[in-house]
């Protein structure tokens, strides 16, 4: 039995409440290829932030061969050999390859062969890069062998990559797998995050799955042992319990509908293609898939604040063309967005202001509109706590003082109160608790008896309590749109989420 | 260990908590300088003091320096409200003193009182306005940083100036001095009880008022302080953020522009060097010390004009340089910046308690 190199043992990190990690054990062994698998959130990159000294863990213990180590910092991290490529490159863009290496690297370059020093270790791993070009000049691709070569000039032994296929191209893929290839024969311990089964089944030589901070499952990757239906099942995990009364609705007309809509991220995320869906109104239509892929891109689309490339949309029986739609009035569009802290709310306004962000023009009084009826806007706030039931003092508190839970419920109040035609909510119970998530949900309910609900979301157990119809997407695209009645259909729900067609 | 962090729930009154923070450091900072001169600090403190506030005459010079003052405080105020920095209040004051200056003297020479005072306020507004939209369509259009532009900007409005009142403005009459022929009576500021406060005092205090108003109780200043304070709530919530960044810089150039008219017209009655001495500048400093609430602005532009005048007071009582108050005023600054600071953040003391000793170097290193 090989000893492992690293071992962590029973590592716990709290973000105020939430649990990040819960008593986690992890192994890294010298020249084999740890994949841990997880969806978003599930606490993967805390873990190894953990090891890579960014995060101090609550409870727990890192040892090294046996001796137990604390890393103060990443720095410290580094010097016992354990060193991270983040999925947000560390590079200073204006300076090169070299000046970049030198930043972090100099006492182990040393002066005057820098160049030669970067091109002998790029050269024996194949990490091909000129070190005179400028970051800025360089790819993905080519800026992550930047990183892997920074952290091979430092002699770590441990390498963490955080979802380093995410920003690559499929044939630098290829290439970083080969790159991975020649670490391992080195001897060198690898993991890498991902979410992605099939470069888990190709690449690991160890797997371990996380959900909700758990550990679920650690194991070797024998190919004949575990496959990728299984991973799917463990990662997405299928504990469905209904706890919302859904009564049925029938549906009316059909409010939007999608005709091969194609687009991009506007900050390079995953784009979508050929989308094609309608939501009616009396049904709550989910788009369910692991964040990540074009579920952002498509919500941004369909809210017009991006432009999607090509395709039509139409609202209420007027068709538009996607630039006409970026312009056209969205009146009786609710939207709650994912990010609840700096884009549904500003946490420096007070409730009250919040609860006029998206209804400025029903506010406006006096002087051809331009005055605020602050004592309506107070009204209507202090109207929505009560009904609501959220927790807060008066609307005067800024909205940074909520909960996030009670913070979602504004935001939902205030979107609800715009008497939409479609109401879109997108992540809309992430990181709540469960007496939030029973509210929001039965809110959403509701909420399809007078309008189409376009509800987007990871969370499978959302999409199974509340959907009427479920489009699953993955890489762009919806792979399969599935009746909720249908029990069969909804049990392939999760492998879709993960990919893998049945 | 310890560390920094941020607050989640700041302390009480803390906009008044960083404020006396400030005058703390300014004045204890003061104590040193006067105590390096040779001067004993409290005869210096007692000199100013009477300087500012030792006869009726003597306070009214302070509200005389506290009317641009407040003018390009809220200019510097309403711009920082939107996350954008005007440094540019001083060539914005310069080309509304040069509009106003214009206006009195070539377009309407002859107009009565009752229609050039207003024509000449629109006018030297326009100006200011003028010379703030050219950093603002930069910012709007290209997101060219507003800081440079609006700095730079500065010069330019100044030596122009220079340019017209040594130049083709120059008065015929003048003995050579440089400096444009004076404006008409007409377009005098009324000046109050014999002394020099002038229109244009009431006429900040009633632009601050407005400010005030606007920003709190109009859809206008709703859409500045969200797009202030969380662009990308402002983008969601469909409003036109560049629209903003124009209005925003039209009016801060406007408020600007205004000081300028006021020098003008109430104090020097010619375009003149003496009209860019720096009161651009000192708005970043009134704005900031009064939060950029458009409410204090009044007062914390009289203080910074006592702060001058009790500066002066120390040159012809002490024969100290009155350059000290601009010591002072810099130190009220770095005080309340510093004071913020303290109330952001607080300082942790960690314990490594549940944690591991770090081990002994190398003993873990991988080999």
């Amino acid at each position: 039995m090989i000893e492992p190199v690293v071992s962590l043992r029973g590592i716990s990190k709290h973000f105020g409440s939430v649990i990040a990690n819960h008593e986690i054990d992890f192994d890294i062994y010298g020249g084999r290829v740890h994949a841990l698998l997880g969806e978003n959130g599930a606490g993967k990159s805390t873990l190894m932030s953990i090891l890579a000294g960014r995060y101090k863990p609550d409870n727990g213990s890192i040892a090294i061969n046996g001796n137990t180590v604390s890393f103060p910092s990443p720095a410290s991290a580094l010097e016992h050999g354990i060193g991270m490529v983040y999925q947000r490159f560390m590079l200073i863009e204006s300076m090169s390859v070299a000046e970049n290496l030198l930043l972090s690297a100099h006492e182990k370059i040393g002066q005057g062969r820098t160049n030669q020093r970067i091109r002998d270790t790029a050269e024996q791993y194949g990490l091909d890069v000129d070190p005179c070009k400028h970051i800025f000049e360089l790819s993905m691709g080519e800026r992550q062998r930047v990183e892997i070569i920074k952290l091979l000039l430092l002699d770590a032994q441990i390498l963490i990559f955080d979802e380093p296929t995410a920003v690559l191209t499929p044939p630098e893929i290829d290439a970083f797998f080969s790159v991975i290839d020649k670490l391992r024969n080195d001897n060198k311990g690898i993991v890498f995050i991902t979410h992605k089964l099939e470069e888990v089944l190709k690449l690991a030589d160890d797997i371990s799955v996380m959900r909700k901070g758990r550990l679920i499952i650690s194991t070797k990757a024998d190919k004949k042992q575990i496959s990728k239906r299984q991973l799917a099942r463990l990662m997405v995990g299928r504990d469905v319990v209904l706890q919302v009364d859904k009564e049925p609705v029938e549906t009316g007309d059909t409010v939007l509908s999608l005709d091969s809509l194609c687009g991009k991220s506007s900050v390079g995320g995953t784009s979508f293609k050929d989308i094609s869906f309608e939501v009616k109104r009396g049904e709550i239509f989910s788009i369910v898939g692991v964040a990540g892929n074009g579920q952002s891109a498509l919500v941004a689309a369909i809210t017009g604040l991006n432009k999607a490339r090509s395709g039509q949309l139409s609202f209420l029986d007027n068709a538009y063309t996607p630039r006409e739609w970026v312009n056209a009035s969205k009146d009786h569009i609710a939207y709650v967005p994912e990010d609840r802290y700096h884009t549904g709310c500003v946490g420096t306004m007070s409730i009250c202001d919040n609860s006029a962000l998206t209804r400025l023009s029903s506010y406006s009084t006096g002087f051809g509109g331009m005055l605020l009826d602050r004592q309506r806007m107070f009204d209507d706030c202090a109207a929505a706590i009560k009904t609501f039931n959220i927790k807060a003092e008066s609307p005067d508190d800024t909205a940074q003082t909520l909960s996030g839970g009670n913070l979602q419920k504004v935001i939902l109040a205030r979107e609800l109160s715009r008497e939409p035609k479609l109401f879109i909510a997108e992540q809309p119970t992430q990181g709540l608790d469960i007496s939030a998530t029973e509210e929001i949900w039965q809110a959403l309910l509701d909420c399809r008896k007078n309008a189409a609900v376009l509800l987007v979301t990871g969370d499978l157990k959302e999409v199974l309590s509340l959907s009427d119809r479920i489009g699953v997407i993955f890489n762009g695209q919806i792979l399969e749109i599935i009746d909720a009645r249908d029990a069969d259909a909804v049990g392939r729900v999760g492998l879709l989420m993960a990919g893998v067609i049945p | 260990m310890i560390r920094i962090e941020k607050r989640t729930q700041f302390p009480k009154h803390h906009h008044l908590i960083a404020a006396l923070i400030a005058f703390v450091i300014a004045f204890s900072s003061g104590c040193i300088i006067f105590l390096c001169l040779g001067v004993n600090p409290l005869t210096a403190y007692l000199a100013m003091f009477k300087g500012v506030f030792g006869s009726f005459h003597s306070f009214s010079e302070v509200l005389v320096k506290a009317t641009p003052l407040t003018f390009t405080g809220l200019a510097v105020a309403v711009a920082a409200m939107m996350m954008l920095w005007n440094i540019g209040a001083e060539g914005q004051l310069v080309w509304g003193g040069i509009f106003a200056a214009g206006t009195a003297l070539y377009l309407l020479p002859s107009a009565p009182v009752s229609i050039l005072i207003p024509m000449i306020i629109a006018a030297s507004a326009c100006g200011g306005m003028m010379w703030a939209l050219i950093p603002g369509i930069l910012k709007a259009r290209f997101n060219v940083n507003e800081i440079l532009t609006t700095l730079l900007l500065n010069y330019v409005a100044i030596i122009y100036m220079e340019h017209l009142f040594y130049g083709p403005l120059r008065d015929p009459a003048g003995f050579g001095f440089p400096g444009t022929a004076q404006i008409p009576e007409a377009a005098h500021l009324v000046r109050f009880v014999g002394t020099r406060i002038h229109l244009g005092f009431p006429l900040a205090l009633i632009c601050a008022l407005l400010l005030f108003f606007l920003l709190n109780k109009s859809t206008w200043g709703y859409q500045i302080r969200v797009i202030g304070s969380e662009v990308r709530a402002a983008r969601y919530a469909g409003f036109n953020v560049t629209r903003q960044t124009l209005t925003v810089m039209a009016l801060s150039g406007a408020l600007a522009g205004m000081a300028g008219m006021a020098e003008v017209c109430g104090i020097h009655y010619r375009l003149q060097t003496g009209l860019a001495v720096g009161y651009g500048y000192d708005g970043i400093i009134v704005a900031w010390l009064a939060q950029l609430n458009p409410l204090a602005v009044p007062f914390t532009a009289v203080l910074l004009g006592a702060l001058f005048v009790g500066g002066e007071q120390l040159q012809t009582v002490l024969g100290l340089p009155s350059t000290i108050s601009l010591i002072l005023e810099a130190a009220l600054l770095f005080g309340l910046f510093g004071g913020q600071a303290m109330i952001k953040y607080k300082i942790v003391f960690s314990g490594s308690t549940k944690q591991n000793q770090p081990a002994p170097h190398n003993t873990g290193k991988i080999s």
